[in-house]
């Protein structure tokens, strides 16, 4: 039998996954990001987009997909609610059944717990199935140090333990290594000379090897995706049959699962199928889903020379944090979670770098960032800063878990907990932040406050404009700010949109078709303000009654900084704001998409008044979109309106939509829109361009941005083999900054080609 | 309904399982499976619960059978058969209880696993086996496991098919 003992006494080299697995610094950080881009990037990439489009391809097959969620995220909640009933309802269930349970506290007490187990039994050879809370709880080291083998048997798993390395991923932990990597790792470690060159040898080995530990193993430790409380069924999925192996041979199974896996009944985990198996790895189902209420009737396996022992069983539940986290109002949707990695998958930064940069010990991606803080300290959170708040995870959720708040949230508790430094004194006099925000980084005042300096920009134009790209004020934005040099900054216009307006001419219509007031998004406002003009004369081409509003900031920017109290005090002064046209009967066109889907979804943590939110999600609209409606509404076709001979840029368009655009629902409207009136349209299938705001232009993240915009570049490219070039659209402000600085040729917004083909009065 | 097998079928197909539909006779049963295991030295049948003894006593016949195998035989032998309680049209799955000696072994531990379903025990989606109504008024095994395809692995970088569990999964829909 080859040891696995052997493995874990290798130096750890410098930027190894491990080196960077505690990320509780910025420093560590980024040496985590730019060894993933260095050397796991293609893997993660190639996997995880694969689990992406499965993913989008499974769930669109499940016919009440929705509901599905509803009904998951139901149960979850009242769970969670119940938990202090349930976890005394299921250990009188096991207890009674046979089975033994520990409910504990933290990690040394389950450790402790499972290792006495073992040692009265006089384990030698422990068999492992994949379960990341026995990762939290570094269980592994414990048994090893009492002088157990212990082997892990999920074949990534297998791969890591070779290698020493944390997972990279919730349910492919291995995800950042190429077939060829693994190849490599295996002649390295086993001194084999075997080929190992195909992925069916490299199982085939990995299989003999762990044949013989099923077959002799004295005790098998599993998690458990959902434990119920009123029968004691484990529903344990998987695909290698390793779990099946682990549970069912051993005279001795131990399931260690966290608290929060316990539900009321084994009719709950119902819902809970297709959803997991849709949302992980993309399957109607997984190769094996096994619902087991242990201990089992039928003998254990026993080979010639051992005694056939009586089945034992073990649960073994671990609280480690949170008990705290379900009494936390924010963090306590993060118990909902079903670990089945969407938010990972889904997510274009994670696709790029992959666990070991986005995330910390034990949990990656966009939730991970909650775990790591829930079941450790709050510095070992420092990753999820890779959250950019695009949101493209929050409809991929089957428990519906708002991801991005609850990072924002872990942001705004990281800053809270920073050192104060001299820069943020100055900015936050300077910007009037709300005193709860003042111990935030100087970088976090400067985003999340970027109204002020646009506004001093703009009326200071020519001269803010030469400051701006002058060299040594440049390096000391990047060395104050954290603002990347290597970005080009967005001119600030002479004139703001809402001076613009009032040059415009103001076309009175005697009935108009409809009544509008455009939003003077911040980004809008002092940055494009042509994009601005360009609806004014749009719309009210079309008939409608357009004004433009004062132009405050929604606190979009202060949000993605964690900038929770600035953040909810502008949602607040620009909901009142629009609540005045509103009271006026004007639907609210709002140009930037994440500005729009502040009013759309975000605003709903920030508003105290829900019927405020209510109405405000319910009128506020994407120029296309809205555009799209009153073509509807006139029952006319759109070619009555536009005229594509009339474009300056040929009919060949590429459009990139805005991640938050597409989570709010409204990127489909342009597409359809564009095509409708002729355009032949490739659209771009990132799901971020990487920008995201301010992300991309933070010095410590330029790489990564680029790495991630890389995609979309590529798209673009491969869009254009067909037939030459095509005009470049987007509809966020920072995405046509992204897809400028990547292409190197000017990108519009579809307004403003719009705006050039709209026929007069809309004939 | 003729409509959930055709279902099963393609769903069964597509993650890889050999989908086959039989008469449900003695005579068809035994043929067909004797047909698939005719290169198997080494043959375990598990428990039959699911059907009648006219159709699983003709399989005890088979050659390379072992009527009752010690664990060293279950664990280097080359096929095991065992019936279905349910199929599952939406991912072609079948239904295997555990808990009757050989119910697990003969699922999990040979390179090919033969299965037998009856027709009508094909259910819609997975969330109906937890709905009595769908399984003739049948509550729900205590120890089950759904089958989806034979194991199979993505670990290694491309997909593969036959990890630790079966290598092959050949289902036959008894009509």
């Amino acid at each position: 039998m080859t040891t696995m003992r052997t493995v874990n006494t290798q130096a750890v080299q410098a930027d190894s996954p491990r080196s960077v697995a505690n990320k509780s610094d910025r420093q560590r950080l980024l040496r985590a990001i730019r060894m993933a881009l260095s050397i796991q990037s293609p893997a993660v990439r190639r996997n995880t987009q694969t689990f992406n489009r499965n993913r989008y391809r499974a769930t669109g097959l499940l016919p009440d997909y929705e509901a599905l969620k509803d009904q998951a995220r139901q149960i979850k909640e009242r769970s969670i609610a119940n938990l202090p009933q349930l976890i005394a309802q299921l250990g009188k269930t096991v207890r009674e059944r046979g089975g033994h349970v520990l409910l504990a506290a933290g990690a040394d007490e389950a450790c402790r717990y499972v290792r006495n187990v073992c040692v009265r039994h006089g384990a030698r050879l422990v068999v492992k199935g994949k379960s990341i809370t026995t990762e939290e709880i570094r269980l592994n080291h414990v048994l090893e140090e009492a002088g157990m083998e212990v082997a892990e048997s999920d074949l990534a798993e297998f791969i890591l333990q070779v290698a020493d390395e944390q997972p990279s991923h919730i349910i492919a932990p291995a995800i950042h290594y190429s077939r060829e990597r693994i190849t490599a790792l295996f002649k390295r470690k086993f001194q084999t000379d075997l080929a190992l060159d195909t992925g069916e040898e490299l199982t085939k080995f990995a299989r003999e090897i762990l044949r013989n530990k099923f077959l002799h193993a004295d005790v098998g430790i599993t998690g458990a995706n959902l434990v119920a409380a009123d029968t004691g069924t484990l529903m344990l999925v998987e695909s290698e049959g390793n779990i099946r192996m682990t549970s069912l041979l051993p005279p001795v199974h131990i399931a260690v699962a966290g608290v929060e896996k316990i539900i009321g009944t084994r009719q709950e985990m119902a819902p809970f199928l297709e959803l997991l198996a849709a949302s992980g790895t993309g399957q109607p189902l997984t190769s094996y889903t096994s619902f087991l209420s242990p201990p089992l009737d039928d003998p254990p396996f026993a080979l010639p020379g051992k005694a056939r022992k009586p089945r034992e069983f073990h649960l073994v539940l671990i609280d480690n944090g949170r008990m705290r986290m379900r009494d936390d109002s924010v963090f306590r949707e993060t118990l909902y979670c079903i670990r089945c990695s969407a938010c990972l998958n889904s997510c274009a930064n994670f696709q790029t770098v992959g666990g070991h940069a986005f995330g910390g010990e034990t949990y990656s991606g966009g939730i991970g960032g909650a775990w790591e803080a829930g079941t450790g300290r709050l510095e070992n959170a420092r990753f999820s800063e890779l959250c950019t708040g695009c949101s493209r995870c929050v409809n991929q959720c089957p428990v519906r878990i708002d991801i991005p708040w609850l990072n924002e949230n872990l942001r705004n508790r990281l800053n809270s907990a920073s050192e104060t430094f001299l820069t943020s004194g100055i900015l936050t006099t300077m910007t009037g932040a709300p005193e709860v925000d003042q111990s935030a980084p100087a970088s976090k005042l400067f985003f999340g406050n970027y109204h002020q300096f646009a506004e001093w920009g703009t009326r200071f134009a020519p001269l803010a404009n030469a400051i701006a790209n002058w060299g040594p004020a440049r390096s000391a934005m990047e060395r104050w700010l954290g603002l990347d040099g290597r970005r080009s900054l967005p001119a600030f216009p002479g004139q703001t949109l809402v001076r613009a307006a009032e040059n415009e001419p103001l076309t009175r219509t005697e009935q108009p078709t409809a009544r509008a007031v455009l939003f003077a998004d911040v980004f809008t406002n002092y940055g494009l303000a042509h994009r601005g003009v360009a609806v004014l004369r749009l719309l009210r081409k079309m008939g409608v009654d357009v004004v433009v509003s004062e132009s405050v900031p929604e606190g979009r920017a202060a949000l993605s900084q964690g900038l929770l109290a600035t953040a909810a005090l502008y949602a607040q002064r620009a909901a009142s704001l629009l609540d005045h046209y509103l009271d006026e009967g004007r639907d609210v066109i709002v140009l930037e998409p994440s500005s729009l889907a502040m009013f759309r979804r975000d605003a709903l943590h920030l508003l105290e008044n829900q019927a405020q939110f209510g109405r405000l999600r319910s009128w506020t609209f994407e120029p296309l979109e809205y555009i799209t409606r009153l073509i509807e509404k006139s029952g006319r076709k759109p070619q009555e309106f536009f005229d594509i001979d009339r474009s300056t840029v040929g009919t060949r368009l590429f459009y990139h939509s805005h991640c938050q655009q597409k989570t709010i629902g409204c990127a489909a409207p342009t597409e359809t829109l564009l095509r409708d009136i002729g355009f032949d349209v490739v659209s771009s299938s990132v799901e971020c361009c990487g920008m995201a705001g301010s992300f991309g232009y933070k010095q410590d993240f330029y790489e990564l941005s680029m790495a991630v915009g890389e995609d979309l570049f590529q798209q673009v490219r491969t869009a254009e083999e067909d037939g030459g070039p095509r005009a470049l659209l987007a509809s966020g402000t920072s995405c046509s900054e992204q897809l400028h600085a990547g292409m190197n040729r000017e990108v519009l917004h579809p307004v403003e080609l719009l705006a050039a083909i709209v026929r007069s009065s809309g004939k | 309904m003729p409509g959930l097998i055709d279902a099963f079928e393609a769903n069964a197909r597509r993650a890889v399982a050999t989908v086959e539909r039989i008469a449900s006779s003695p005579a068809a049963v035994r043929a067909a499976v004797a047909r698939v295991v005719k290169d198997s030295r080494v043959i375990v049948l598990g428990p039959g619960e699911f059907l009648s003894s006219e159709l699983m006593d003709p399989l005890r016949e088979l050659p390379g059978l072992v009527p009752q195998p010690s664990d060293e035989m279950l664990s280097t032998a080359d096929a095991g058969i065992s019936s279905a309680f349910a199929g599952i049209a939406s991912s072609g799955s079948v239904c295997v209880a555990m808990g009757p000696p050989l119910a697990a072994a003969v699922s999990l531990l040979m390179p090919l696993h033969v299965v037998l379903v009856c027709a009508n025990r094909i259910v819609k989606r997975p969330r109906d086996l937890f709905d009595p109504a769908c399984l003739g008024g049948e509550a729900l095994k205590r120890n089950l496991v759904l089958i989806t395809g034979p194991s199979a692995t993505a670990d290694m970088g491309p997909l593969v098919r036959g990890v630790h569990g079966p290598h092959r999964l050949q289902i036959f829909v008894l009509e």
